[in-house]
């Protein structure tokens, strides 16, 4: 071993710390909860001492108790369960239909080109639009909202495991191939792998989708959910309940959209080199 | 030269090899009408001016791309496909990013079938040969290039071929630890007695490790000269600072010189 580079990795290594732990709190992190707190204080005054009309803009405080009310009554639970299952079922079902079209297409030129120009064509309509139509067929249940999401979050993720298996560095398949590799266990031990981070950024990319879904198509019409909620709440100007519904979804967004992107770190390391320095 | 060694046939043996390239409407002539035999446990190095075919040679000899017309003969026999007899080096070290050190050491024996006990021991033997044990859970994004590198020949070396092809393998290092490399290459060749083609843009390199340097014209590739390095064994790096070693670089250079220039004029042609 040579001084120079035990030196050098020395260094990379104290650097990166430990692999698998948790991700400590960096100053950016602290910046972040700051700007939380200031924004905080700033809605609670203008909201009491600014606008001091709880029809347009409704303090903090009042919307927490407005939310312990929800919850109380059982409510709350409700909407959040039903938007759940709505959610999941849909981004389930994308996610699955996702990764088996991506590979489909990335298996075979001819699958690629026929369904190319359609997945092209949905992934840029935007396909909310049709949300009364999907109303009109499947009813005001949870079926119509299933295919809702189902058919916004389902392209990102179908595009990003084709993007990942076809895009494979030609560096590695040559390595793969001098060293004896059958074309099934270049599929198995290269590709895939290689493109295992771009199905989980394209699961990650669908998860906001698949959110802005739920509550859409729940504003077409329906009888529950967190869509509903906001819908119904600001027909009968309870803005807190409002407001309720509205924190719900962006709690839900924010944390399972950071709980991919922490899969994603994990599962990929060496993407994220410069990100970390 | 012994009788017995002349009349056994060489360990690789290259005939006619040609490779032409379709690039739009043109075609680009890679390599023309190469032909030569290569003795068992002999290390040969290809010097050359960018685009003189080199890398192509290379790939051309492990299978990896198929010839335009042309045969490679392993111990006298037509290549059957890669991995069984030919070891590849490549300039980039195109370690899976996903594995680990071990991991990505066994991946070959693994390919192979062997079973997992028998992949790290393979692994480890050879880690151990390029001198990197104390690294085998790390990833090679935590490495610095040199130990990429290292990594990268122990990976080639558990296919247990023979032959070894080499392109640029220490193009990618800083000077030091290139030099560092270059002495160890010799040292596992020594140990190894593998028969090695080394490719590289480094004349100095060249006469360092090798029994032969090829010269090779620009683009078509052709063999243009043949130098016998006739530098005692074992070499260290010292040997570099030699007269006879600088009348080989020398010679080397004069040689490629002109290849050189027109395959620069060649490219501000194109531009």
């Amino acid at each position: 071993m040579s001084k120079v580079e035990s030196h050098s990795l020395g260094a990379k290594l104290k650097g990166s710390g430990p692999r698998w732990a948790l991700p400590r709190l960096r100053p950016a992190l602290w910046q972040g909860l700051a700007s939380f707190v200031v924004a905080a204080i700033l809605w609670e005054f203008l909201a009491r001492v600014v606008v001091d009309n709880p029809l347009f803009f409704t303090s903090l405080t009042d919307i927490a108790i407005r939310g312990v009310e929800l919850w109380k009554s059982g409510e709350l639970q409700t909407h959040i369960w039903v938007s759940f299952i709505e959610f999941a079922g849909g981004y389930f079902l994308a996610a699955i239909f996702g990764i088996l079209g991506g590979i489909c297409m990335a298996a075979s030129k001819t699958a690629r080109g026929f369904f190319d120009p359609w997945v092209s064509m949905l992934y840029a309509t935007p396909i909310l639009a049709l949300g009364p139509l999907f109303i009109l067929w499947m009813g005001i249940g949870v079926a119509s909202k299933i295919a809702v999401i189902f058919l916004v979050s389902v392209f990102p993720i179908l595009i990003n495991t084709l993007v990942g298996l076809t895009t494979t560095d030609r560096i590695l398949l040559d390595v793969a191939r001098s060293l004896g590799a059958t074309p099934q266990q270049i599929y198995m031990k290269v590709r895939m792998p290689a493109a295992l981070p771009y199905i989980i950024a394209g699961l990650r990319l669908s998860v906001a989708r698949a959110l802005v879904g739920v509550v859409v198509a729940e504003l077409f019409g329906a009888r529950a959910g967190l869509g509903f909620l906001i819908l119904m709440s600001a027909q009968s100007f309870d803005t807190a309940a409002m407001f309720v519904g509205v924190i719900a979804l962006a709690v839900a967004g924010v944390g399972s959209v950071a709980a991919l992107k922490w899969v994603e770190e994990k599962m990929a390391p060496w993407r994220f080199e410069n990100v970390d320095d | 030269m012994t009788e017995a060694e002349t009349s056994s046939p060489p360990k690789l043996s290259i005939r006619g090899l040609s490779k032409s390239f379709r690039k739009g409407e043109q075609t680009i002539e890679a390599l023309r009408d190469l032909s030569v035999d290569i003795r068992k446990g002999e290390f040969v190095g290809i010097v050359g001016a960018s685009g003189c075919g080199k890398t192509t040679m290379l790939r051309l000899i492990d299978g990896l791309t198929e010839p335009t017309s042309g045969t490679v003969l392993v111990d006298g026999k037509p290549l059957e496909r890669p991995g069984e007899q030919l070891a590849f080096v490549f300039q980039q070290d195109g370690l899976l990013p996903w594995r680990t050190v071990m991991a990505n050491t066994m991946f070959g024996p693994e390919l192979q079938g062997q079973n997992k006990a028998q992949s790290i021991s393979t692994a480890q033997r050879f880690l151990r040969l390029v001198g990197l044990t104390q690294f085998p859970r790390h990833f090679p994004h935590e490495l610095s290039g040199g130990m990429r590198q290292r990594v990268n020949l122990a990976r080639a070396l558990t296919v247990g071929a023979d032959i070894l092809l080499m392109d640029e393998p220490f193009a990618a290092l800083d000077a030091q630890t290139r030099e560092i490399m270059q002495a160890e290459l010799l040292r596992i060749w020594t140990d190894t007695r593998k028969t090695v083609l080394l490719v590289t843009h480094q004349i100095e390199e060249a006469v360092f490790l090798s029994d032969r340097v090829l010269v090779f014209t620009t683009r078509p590739g052709r063999l243009k000269d043949e130098v016998v390095i006739d530098l005692p064994r074992p070499r260290d790096l010292s040997i570099k600072r030699t007269t006879a070693f600088t009348r080989y670089t020398d010679y080397i250079w004069r040689a490629i010189e002109e290849e050189v220039r027109r395959s620069i004029d060649a490219e501000l042609e194109q531009a």
